[in-house]
């Protein structure tokens, strides 16, 4: 490698990337800052153009995060991760020995990541081999932006209403009923019954609702069991249930009958 | 409640029966013992005919209790089974008397001592059978209404431990560190630099905190506290993404005074930020419209970020939460409204009502 340093700073927050470069000036005055990106994207991008020896990556950017952009540069680069507070991402990071810097960035403790990463440089040591935990982290990360696991009831429903999406709180559901393609919504906007459109399957929202308080009556139908005025039974082992404040009647299938059996 | 919520299973049902038999039994023995001293036939015969009475007036109890299953509005359901059971006690005494004449032997009301005998149970019958029927349903509406009690009690402490957990979030969310951190490091690099802005945001991050962090403890807030929470923190993310993010308010004077659940507001501007400035490389735009309408106040925060994520649970537990809450202090009367804007982003949108 030669003894000439280049270094890329990507930080979603102008002030930020400035404080970095202006702190390494201080601490490192021979680094060359060849490259700054606003977010993963760019990162990757400048990275590709200018192949700096080292980046400086801030793991939460929109778009690709650092950690994403870290998977595509790989070993190419020594890499510092630089965070304000996420917990499970310095951890991850100290495990993994990789370098990583917490925002506000002390001036001794960049001193410190310098020392090292020269060290590297001069016994021109390729970078650590990162793959396997970039990989996992930026699965972690992505679970952890979109508010945590899957195994949550389902708490919103987007829907299409006339030109319009909206979400749907779940509580607001009266019930569902498959159609074709679609799924068709009927709910309460502020007490008033409404209809909305969704694409998901019905099959695949009822394995997300609450089994206490939602029913499968019919192949097509999944009803809100508190929304229920009252069930009238036919005499060819069918039933119609009819729902409070609307003039809507869903079928009960055979197979479900049970549900409602007589006292 | 709904049908399916009452309809008891197999067993409640066979537990039920158990109950009334046992009541219609105590009932019979008790009439029969107390009639011993005027009865002139053998005491087997007495307690004979008492059970079946009792037996007859609970069976007709249960019939009418599910038949038929409309009724008039005139009519109660109550009603019908004490006149229905006052009616069957006298056919019962009588048939009971007309099958047990022995072959050949006068009709029972040309014998004295048998008409006693029938005047008697009838009477005793009568007297009793439609005042227990009577007592039986009150106490069945007492435990329904206890029930219901239970079950409401229920929901509002639920409801209660919602709300402490949505506060606990918000503590944890409003004073994060991550968020803290980020604008602290935003402040170390102004004060760095030197530069002039540096005892503005200092300003603004310390308006902030002071105005969010006594309101956690508070039950209710006015717009007015909550915009003295929003406007520092827009300037400081503002001051953080400078090229991403550009807001502008337009508050309606007359809804200052009305009052929300506390960070109300911070959760509406905050989501917009994080779900859709943040996550957009090329940011966006925040308006933040306040309407006073009469009796109702309306607080919309739109934003031009990235919209809603293809994942539907993709807005996080800050809405969830605060809808809970408006619940919890309006029920019905407060609505949150989450639509998608043209031609990007999100509309978020509290109807609530305006007390002051």
């Amino acid at each position: 490698m030669s003894a000439h340093a280049t270094a890329l700073i990507a930080d979603d927050e102008p002030l930020l990337r400035d404080a970095l470069r202006r702190q390494l000036a201080i601490v490192w005055p021979e680094l060359e800052i060849v490259a700054e990106a606003r977010n993963g994207r760019e990162a990757v991008k400048l990275f590709d153009e200018r192949h700096p020896g080292i980046c400086f990556l801030d793991v939460h950017m929109p778009g690709l995060s650092g950690v994403d952009a870290a998977n595509h540069i790989g070993r190419r680069a020594h890499l510092v991760f630089v965070t304000a507070y996420d917990h499970y991402a310095v951890q991850a990071f100290a495990q993994g020995a990789l370098d990583y810097l917490l925002k506000p960035v002390e001036q001794g403790r960049l001193a410190e990541t310098v020392s090292r990463l020269k060290e590297r440089l001069q016994s021109s040591r390729p970078a650590i081999n990162t793959e396997q935990l970039l990989q996992q982290l930026s699965e972690q990360l992505a679970k952890l932006q979109t508010g945590g696991g899957k195994s949550e009831a389902l708490r919103w429903i987007r829907a299409q209403a006339g030109k319009t999406v909206r979400l749907i709180a779940i509580d607001d559901v009266d019930y569902l009923r498959s159609d074709a393609k679609y799924t068709i919504v009927a709910w309460r906007d502020g007490g008033k019954p409404a209809e909305a459109v969704v694409r998901t399957p019905l099959k695949e929202l009822l394995e997300q609702l609450d089994a206490e308080q939602f029913a499968q009556v019919h192949r097509s139908v999944v009803v809100r069991l508190r929304a229920i005025s009252h069930v009238k039974r036919h005499d060819n082992e069918t039933a119609e249930i009819h729902v409070r404040g609307r003039d809507d009647v869903l079928p009960v299938s055979r197979n479900y009958l049970h549900l409602f059996r007589q006292m | 409640m709904s049908d399916l919520a009452t309809a008891p299973g197999p067993a409640a049902t066979l537990a039920k029966t158990a109950r009334r038999l046992t009541v219609a039994l105590t009932m019979s023995i008790a009439v029969g013992l107390l009639m011993l001293s005027v009865w002139n036939n053998s005491p087997s015969s007495l307690f004979l005919r008492t059970i079946i009475l009792g037996l007859s007036a609970t069976a007709a109890f249960g019939l009418f209790e599910v038949w038929p299953r409309g009724l008039p509005p005139w009519l109660q359901r109550w009603a019908l089974q004490v006149v229905a059971i006052g009616v069957l006690m006298p056919v019962t005494t009588s048939l009971i008397y007309v099958l047990s004449t022995a072959q050949g032997a006068p009709p029972f009301w040309k014998d004295p001592s048998r008409l006693n005998g029938w005047t008697h149970l009838t009477f005793a019958a009568i007297l009793l059978a439609p005042w227990t029927a009577l007592a039986a349903i009150v106490r069945q509406k007492e435990a329904f209404a206890r029930n219901q009690k239970l079950a409401f009690a229920l929901e509002r402490s639920e409801l209660e431990r919602e709300a402490l957990d949505a506060r606990l979030h918000l503590l944890q969310a409003q004073v994060a560190p991550h968020f803290l951190f980020n604008t602290l490091a935003n402040v170390q690099a102004l004060v760095d630099a030197g530069s002039p802005h540096a005892p503005v945001v200092l300003r603004s991050l310390t308006a902030y905190l002071r105005a969010v962090v006594p309101l956690l403890h508070e039950p209710a807030a006015t717009i007015e506290r909550e915009l003295q929470i929003v406007r520092p923190y827009l300037e400081l993310m503002q001051m953080r993404m400078p090229d991403r993010l550009q807001y502008a308010m337009n508050i309606d004077p007359a809804a200052l005074q009305v009052r929300c659940p506390p960070t109300t507001l911070l959760t509406l501007v905050e989501n917009a930020v994080r779900h859709g400035i943040d996550p957009s490389e090329e940011g966006g735009r925040i308006d933040i419209d306040i309407d006073r309408r009469g009796d109702r106040c309306v607080v919309r925060v739109t934003d031009t970020g990235a919209g809603l994520q293809p994942s539907a649970d993709g807005l996080g537990t800050g809405l969830t939460t605060l809808r809970e809450r408006l619940q919890l202090i309006f029920g019905d009367a407060a609505q949150l409204r989450v639509t998608s804007a043209a031609p990007r982003g999100v509309a978020v949108e509290v109807d609530m009502p305006a007390h002051t």
